[in-house]
């Protein structure tokens, strides 16, 4: 079973954009609360944030298999209430590499947030800003720069995204076949060439998202 | 003397032992998935009557193959399918001496045992209560190319694949239908069996099915052969064939 | 204006500062020495610290009230406050910082202070266009100034607005604190070490010491005139005597 290069690249390419979309508010949101405020048990969120980072991927996997399966706790809600299936969709795809790039954007994005001096958000009160007003106005376009990293790593990420997304979306070509996940395979059918096509896609499509991201810094930095 | 009797076997088995290297060895052996519980027995007993430690790699075949061509460290190969032995065979990494296909096996469909289905052929797999069929890689595990061949020759294999999840190994397929992600899945009869969670819902009939072997061969350039030696004597001994027959191989003349 | 702090506490790294005074004069001082906990008065006036106990309230309207339970929001005090930095929001041009507070505003309420009316008086004309990081210090202050005013605060604090100035920029935006005083009419609380700005700014003084106020009054009853810190940096021909080794 062969696949379509650019079938291939571009579902890898909308996976990790619409990952990161869904990332972008929780994880905003999350950081900004970790930056600012204090709270019973914030210790406990913070490391429950940072561990698909350092748990390994088949193991996020797992339990996302566990959760979002059909008999999971999730996973049977959702196809019994909703109608949704979950696994082996690209639906696992984009939650799989959603859950793997959170902790990247949430860690990059809190640096940036706590670099934004508390005294220029208390001006902006005084000045008649509510509290949402104030993060529109004034802290999110002062931490732009990080959190526009953030959210960059967080879709580099979500590109190369392959532990998880095997264990929880399976290689299914046309529906769940990522990038990394047409390597593995062509590796294991002993397709060489095709691996080799896969791969210079990968590091071509990882490249330029870098190289996007660091002309915004310096755009915004300027 | 007959090697066929049950007591001659066992003295062989012991004179090789006794035999051996008197410093407790390694053995590595790649096995197929689906042999798991059947070869775990034959290690323990192995490892008990000789002192030797029987490391197993189990895996889909193909993986077992692509990492012995890579020079990874095996003893012994016992495929799923003659293709992968064969391949060996020409990359000149078996003894040929050593190859004998030792067991058969039958394809099954299997559902969850709470589940509605009622399967009366593998046709019914085509029909729109069956949304997510799991077999192992069909382009390259043993388990999924029976699947394929078989729904091939009977026509039924476009409209399987569209609504298939391949997994990397067969046992991978059968925790599919274990955990309720896919309604049913084509394994092989033994792996069936070994699940208290999955019920045979048809048994494809040997007739029709695909020609399902196992072979077994020395690796060529293995670190202890005289371990890998004794282990298969184990296998194709009376009690070897007495353990696979006992968890639903077939075995070959 | 009439300010009512009672029973205020507010506890600080190694004291309590309390307070419960009542503040009508146009501009009141807070006097001291780094430390004393007047940055902090300030902040919980404004609305930006909470205090263990006590009640603040403006021209009748309770801000804060511990007891009662009642807290308004910084947004709603209508308190305009000034730190020590000027605290410029540097992603936005000197137009867009003063304008800040005018985004708030419902269109249909007439604007309390004119925009013109402020660049004029604060000479910000020229720099309306410039971004932050272009401006000197004396200009950021006055910018900060002038966002402030044009939220039309019920009462402006200011927290050490010449501290960061040398000595010649003091006595150029000085007679800027004293024009928004006279112009504007806005009442103002202003924190400062400095005796001098007490002097020249202010009608009514509360010294604090270690959280307490110890001496309240108008400054010609709390300073007296001492010489003028003694070195200066000779200008040529200067006929003074310099600095010599043995000083």
């Amino acid at each position: 079973m062969s696949s379509d290069l650019w079938q291939v690249t571009w579902f890898t390419t909308w996976v990790a954009v619409t990952g990161t979309l869904v990332i972008l508010p929780p994880g905003l949101a999350l950081a900004w609360l970790l930056a600012r405020r204090q709270w019973p048990g914030k210790s406990l969120v913070e490391t429950l944030v940072a561990l698909p980072l350092v748990i390994p991927p088949v193991a996020t996997g797992l339990i996302l298999l566990h959760l979002f399966g059909r008999r999971g706790l999730l996973g049977h809600w959702l196809e019994h209430t909703l109608g949704i299936e979950v696994v082996f969709t690209w639906k696992a795809v984009v939650i799989a590499t959603a859950v793997m790039s959170f902790p990247l954007l949430v860690r990059t994005a809190r640096v940036a947030f706590e670099n934004v001096s508390p005294r220029v958000e208390h001006v902006a009160r005084t000045l008649g800003a509510g509290p949402w007003r104030v993060f529109w106005t004034i802290t999110l376009p002062l931490a732009r720069p990080g959190v526009i990293a953030g959210a960059v790593l967080a879709f580099a990420r979500a590109l190369g995204e392959f532990g998880a997304t095997v264990m929880v979306a399976g290689f299914i070509p046309g529906k769940t076949e990522t990038l990394s996940l047409s390597i593995y395979h062509s590796v294991e059918l002993g397709r060489d060439g095709e691996a080799a096509a896969f791969l210079a896609v990968s590091v071509a499509l990882a490249f330029v998202a870098v190289w996007c991201s660091e002309r915004l810094l310096r755009r915004t930095a300027a | 003397m007959n090697l066929r009797r049950p007591a001659t076997q066992c003295l062989l088995l012991l004179a090789l032992a006794a035999t051996g290297s008197a410093v407790a060895a390694e053995l590595n052996v790649f096995a197929a998935a689906s042999l798991s519980d059947a070869l775990q027995v034959l290690a323990a007993t192995y490892q008990k009557a000789t002192g030797d430690t029987v490391h197993l790699n189990l895996a889909a075949s193909s993986t077992l193959a692509r990492q012995i061509k890579a020079g990874a460290p095996a003893d012994l190969f016992f495929s799923a399918d003659e293709a992968k032995m064969d391949d060996l065979a020409r990359a000149g990494l078996i003894v040929p001496a050593t190859r004998r296909s030792l067991l058969g096996n039958t394809l099954v469909i299997v559902v969850a045992t709470d589940s509605a289905l009622a399967l009366k052929s593998a046709a019914d797999l085509t029909g729109p209560l069956v949304r997510r069929v799991a077999i192992a890689e069909p382009a390259t595990v043993p388990a999924g190319i029976y699947a394929r061949d078989y729904l091939q020759k009977r026509g039924w294999w476009t409209a399987v694949l569209a609504k298939a999840v391949s997994t990397e190994n067969v046992r991978g397929a059968l925790a599919a239908v274990e955990s309720g992600n896919a309604d049913a899945g084509i394994v092989y009869k033994t792996d069936a069996l070994i699940s208290r969670t999955v019920r045979v819902a048809y048994e494809i009939p040997a007739a029709d099915g695909p020609r399902i072997s196992y072979p077994v061969a020395l690796v060529k350039d293995a670190r202890n052969p005289a371990g890998a030696a004794r282990f298969l004597t184990l296998l194709t001994s009376a009690e070897g064939r007495a353990v696979f027959a006992s968890y639903g191989f077939v075995p070959q003349p | 204006m009439s300010l009512e702090i009672a029973r205020l506490r507010l506890p600080l790294a190694s004291f309590a500062l309390e307070l419960d005074a009542r503040l009508d004069a146009p501009v009141t001082g807070l006097f001291g020495a780094s430390g004393a906990g007047k940055t902090s008065l300030l902040e919980t006036v404004a609305g930006l610290r909470r205090p263990a106990d006590g009640r603040i309230s403006l021209d009748g309207t309770v801000l804060t009230d511990s007891a009662a339970r009642i807290f308004r929001p910084p947004e709603r005090r209508g308190v305009g406050f000034v730190p020590q930095d000027s605290a410029l929001f540097t992603h936005l041009d000197v137009r867009a910082n003063l304008c800040y507070s005018q985004r708030m505003r419902h269109p249909a309420t007439p604007p309390g202070i004119s925009y013109e009316h402020v660049c004029d008086v604060l000479n910000l004309g020229s720099l309306v266009a410039r971004r932050i990081g272009s401006l000197s210090g004396g200009e950021r202050q006055r910018v900060a100034f002038g966002r402030a005013l044009l939220a039309a605060p019920r009462l402006l604090l200011l927290d050490e607005p010449l501290a960061s100035l040398d000595r010649e920029l003091k006595d150029q935006i000085l007679p800027y604190l004293k024009l928004i005083r006279d112009e504007f009419k806005i009442p103002m609380l202003l924190v400062s070490h400095s005796a001098d700005e007490m002097v020249a700014l202010c009608d009514d003084v509360l010294v604090l010491e270690r959280g307490r106020c110890v001496r309240r009054g108008p400054p010609a009853g709390l300073f007296v005139v001492s010489p003028r810190p003694h070195h200066e940096l000779a200008k040529p021909d200067d006929p003074r005597p310099l600095v010599s080794g043995s000083d």
